[in-house]
């Protein structure tokens, strides 16, 4: 069936191209544009805005829920279509709040600019600012739907829907809640593909440039490592270019005092996560075991499966084991009052803001994750302060909590938990180290990943998924009883944190595959390559917390969870 | 009028062991069309639908002017559900669903009664979300299926892929009613109902056979000083011809839809620009908001003729309103968008001088 080829006439150009594709596709594949707006790469199509509506034998039809048939007339810029796109734009601009926004949309689609608007804007409702990891301004909206579909059909959260009818269709919530008393885990996949910025992350910028113009505050920032791949992005750089040691001069121009690397902190995860399956195995506790590194998961856990809790790993997340080691080992080791500490964590994700104004997260005794920043807000302090970011210089990370094993770097892409924990394992438990190191049966973008290991004479089974629509199939497998998984790592965002909703725009599947290409690379380039390799982790466990899974590291890096089940 | 035939489950009592094949067949060569609006032919559908798992009976009648449903359910409910026990058997589907609009939620037990004394067939009666949209096929999909009332994408058809992405099979009301009369003698597909209302003596739902003329028709309903009819809110506008033919092909030439069959009949008081913005009111307010051409040009046509109220149109505007009329059917995917213009480029095209006198001459 798909084999077939079809023929079809497009502004005059015979083409033939394989059946079941949307005029759109087509289109693009022989480079002829046609402008959009509602459109996403990963989405399915909806028709929502008619802006990619094109001539097909005579008549108007969206192209990109429409396939191909054969024997089609297309015209991309008839005098119909264009006539019809005169007046769809006038429609769909005074759906937007900002002109200049839509004078920007108008140039990026290559559409000819309009003096004045027919129609005045409507007034909507104001910002529903509740939550502490998204916010909604329903004066941006322009209804393309993005938002909801990924919420509804990628992750199965559901938080948002559209609501009312007509003119006064809404993106809103059930029965009209804030945001915060909805399901929302605060992924943030509805502002990686907000077109308009209507939902984007809670902004923390100003609170953090305060505490970098404070001179009695010791700041740190820490960055994670899917930070580093698509940073670049911002600036212009093409999807996968590693900037890491652009983005740690960056960071210094900025003021901080000391640049960290969350690499360490995802160092120490793995060595007490491993510590933890392995315990878990050998003295029989609640099987399997799922990882606990990514917030979005933990809440749609606790939200929609709060008796599953006791699967979960108590371990932290990699930055919340930093923040707390920050104001704990290094405030003593280096004689800073903890107090005046202050941790940012650049980070690709939305959801650890709430992450770290959790109740559990103080275990240092202070807050242990002060501020956290996405990679759009920590581009866009950089971008304020006017430094040209392609132009910096190469600089290293600070010692002693700057140095990261690969096993770290990996964190970044889905599957990389899992490797980086099935390296430790191996030498946990047989003394040797694993021999062939990349483990690429858990790596790529499949939904579901599953495969078996044997270590020494234990038999794992491991699966890996991510986006929540994946995780909840797991979620009833496991459930249900009929599977013997021994260790699932659960990503929320697709691609794991390097299609976080912090990330850069756009991210669609293609970028992240880009994405995940450089963050392997940089694993290579590592001297160490297993967390427990690393000689700082070693010397953090020899000075400071003793063993993994001891009391003191039970104290500082292990958390509990929560029943949110009434949110529903 | 035929619709008001007691036929006691004779028919079903005839061909409960007939093959499907052979009922379909049948059905194809009685020549019934659907009776919802759309004119396409039953058997036809029932031949791409089959196997189907679901069948629904649209009662969900909320075009303005039009209440045949209405008085089909209330008259004639051992009918339909003759209809649907035949409909089950000749598409062998699972389960049926009578999606009755909320105002007409009275009926329910009655029908109850029946389905548990006729019908070996699983047949709920879910009640109407309350929106017009959920009166079209796919909209109506979605909201049994407890989504969003939005119309879908077609293709894939409900034929292909409907209810719970199975195979499903919408039949109006009507339609169900008419399909035990086939197996009757003299059984005649082009009766039809109309339903007549406005600025006549005797407003109800006559029965007449598609093709007769418009003044046989007002006849029935004693119509005097008649300027115009309106087909529904979305079939278009006509000024009163007495030999204007009413079926199908010839309503479309004109530029007009049929539609369900509601006549709403105006005389020479009635300002034919009030009625087409009463008629715009209920399109801005009624479309499910999915497509911006539809939901926005409804909305801002609502705006321009809301002017009118306290003064003239100037120029301009009326080219927007000519602009709009035409641009919105060509946005839109589903049959609401496509036809909620209809009205409009009718009346302008047959009654331009009402709007004219309405705008400022320079």
């Amino acid at each position: 069936m798909e084999s077939k080829k079809i023929k079809l006439i497009i502004n005059g150009k015979k083409i033939s191209a394989p059946a079941g594709q949307t005029i759109l596709e087509v289109a693009k594949k022989n480079n002829i544009k046609i402008p959009t707006l509602c459109y996403h790469e990963d989405l399915k199509p909806e028709g929502r805005c008619g802006v990619c509506g094109v001539e097909v034998n005579g008549q108007i039809m969206t192209a990109c829920n429409n396939k191909i048939k054969a024997g089609m007339i297309i015209k991309t810029n008839s005098k119909k279509v264009q006539e019809y796109r005169k007046i769809n734009i006038q429609l769909v601009g005074c759906n937007f709040a900002r002109e200049d926004a839509f004078k920007k949309w108008l140039k990026m689609e290559n559409l000819p600019d309009i003096d004045e608007l027919r129609f005045k804007p409507k007034t909507k409702e104001k910002i529903d600012c509740s939550a502490c990891d998204i916010t909604i301004d329903f004066s941006k909206c322009i209804l393309c739907g993005r938002c909801i579909q990924k919420c509804r059909d990628v992750q199965s959260v559901n938080a948002i829907c559209f609501a009312q009818r007509a003119n006064a269709l809404k993106v809103g919530t059930s029965f009209d809640k804030n945001i915060i008393q909805t399901t929302c885990v605060g992924c943030g996949q509805c502002a990686l593909v907000c077109p308009t910025g209507a939902i984007k992350e809670r902004d923390y910028i100003s609170e953090v440039e305060k505490a970098l113009a404070d001179k009695k505050k010791h700041v740190i920032i820490q960055t994670a490592p899917s930070l580093r791949v698509a940073l670049g992005e911002e600036f212009d750089m093409p999807a996968g270019t590693l900037v890491t040691k652009k983005m740690v001069s960056a960071l210094r121009k900025l003021g901080f005092d000391k640049i960290f690397d969350t690499d360490f902190g995802a160092d120490i995860t793995i060595m007490e996560e491993a510590n933890e399956l392995i315990e878990r195995i050998q003295k029989k506790k609640t099987m399997p075991m799922f990882t606990s590194c990514c917030p979005g998961w933990v809440n749609f856990l606790e939200t929609f499966y709060p008796k599953m809790r006791k699967h979960l790993s108590t371990c932290k997340s990699p930055h919340q084991m930093f923040g707390s080691i920050v104001k704990t080992y290094y405030a003593r080791k280096f004689g800073i009052n903890p107090k005046d500490i202050i941790v940012v964590s650049g980070m690709p994700c939305t959801a650890k803001k709430y992450e770290a104004r959790r109740k559990e997260m103080h275990s240092s005794g202070y807050q242990d994750v002060d501020y956290v920043l996405t990679t759009r807000e920590l581009a866009k302090l950089i971008k304020k302060r006017k430094i040209n970011f392609a132009k910096l210089e190469d600089q290293e990370f600070d010692m002693p909590l700057g140095e990261s094993s690969g096993g770290g770097v990996i964190f970044g892409a889905s599957g990389g938990v899992m490797e980086s924990a099935i390296r430790t394992a191996h030498y946990i438990l047989t003394g040797k180290e694993l021999k062939n190191i990349e483990y690429t049966a858990v790596r790529g973008i499949q939904k579901i990943k599953k495969a078996t290991i044997k270590i020494g004479n234990l038999k794992l089974n491991l699966a890996v998924v991510h986006g929540l629509a994946n995780a909840r199939k797991i979620l009833e497998e496991v459930k249900s009883k009929k599977c013997n998984y021994h260790f699932i790592e659960v990503m929320a965002c697709p691609g794991g944190c390097i299609g976080g909703g912090g990330q850069p725009q756009p991210t669609t599947m293609a970028i992240i595959k880009k994405r995940a290409d450089a963050i392997y690379q940089q694993d290579k380039k590592q001297k160490f390559r297993q967390a427990h390799n690393n000689p700082q982790i070693q010397q953090l466990y020899q000075k400071f917390l003793g063993q993994p899974l001891g009391k003191k590291a039970h104290k500082l890096l292990h958390t509990t969870y929560r029943d949110k089940s009434k949110r529903i | 009028m035929k619709i008001l035939t007691k036929n006691n489950f004779q028919t079903w009592e005839k061909i409960k062991n007939l093959s499907s094949q052979k009922i379909i067949e049948k059905i194809k060569q009685s020549g019934l069309n659907g009776r919802g609006g759309a004119n396409f032919p039953v058997g036809k559908k029932w031949g791409l639908s089959y196997p189907a798992k679901y069948f629904i009976c649209n009662a969900d009648e909320s075009e303005p002017g039009t209440f045949k449903d209405h008085f089909v359910l209330q008259n004639c409910p051992e009918l339909i559900i003759e209809g649907l026990n035949i409909a089950m058997k000749a598409l062998r589907a699972e389960q049926a669903y009578i999606y009755l609009r909320e105002e007409y939620k009275i009926l329910k037990p009655q029908f109850k009664t029946i389905i548990k004394k006729h019908s070996p067939y699983n047949i709920k009666i879910i009640i109407g979300a309350g929106a017009y949209i959920c009166g079209e096929e796919t909209g109506q999909i979605n909201s049994l299926g407890g989504l969003r009332a939005e119309s879908r994408h077609k293709p894939p058809y409900p034929a292909q892929k409907g209810l719970f992405s199975e195979k499903t099979c919408v039949n109006n009301v009507e339609t169900l009613a008419r399909l035990p009369l086939i197996w009757q003698q003299n059984f005649d597909p082009k009766l039809l109902l109309f339903s007549i209302s406005g600025d006549v003596e005797k407003p109800g739902v006559y029965e007449a056979k598609e093709g007769i003329k418009l003044k046989k028709l007002l006849k029935l309903a004693k119509a005097k000083n008649t300027k115009a009819i309106f087909l529904g809110a979305s079939g278009g506008c006509f000024p009163y011809n007495p030999n204007l033919i009413m079926s199908y092909d010839n309503i479309s030439k004109k530029g007009g839809l049929l539609g369900a069959g509601g006549i709403i009949v105006l005389n020479q008081n009635k300002s034919i620009v009030n009625i087409c913005r009463s008629i715009v009111q209920f399109f801005a307010d009624e479309n499910c908001g999915k497509c911006t051409p539809c939901r926005e040009g409804n909305f801002r046509l609502l705006q321009l003729f809301q002017v009118i109220r306290y003064r003239k149109w100037k120029k301009e505007e009326l080219e927007w309103i000519e602009k709009l009329v035409k641009f919105i059917p060509q946005g839109s995917q589903c049959a609401l968008g496509q036809s909620s213009t209809l009205h409009l480029s009718t009346a302008l095209k047959y009654f331009k001088q009402d709007f004219l006198k309405k705008t400022v001459s320079k």
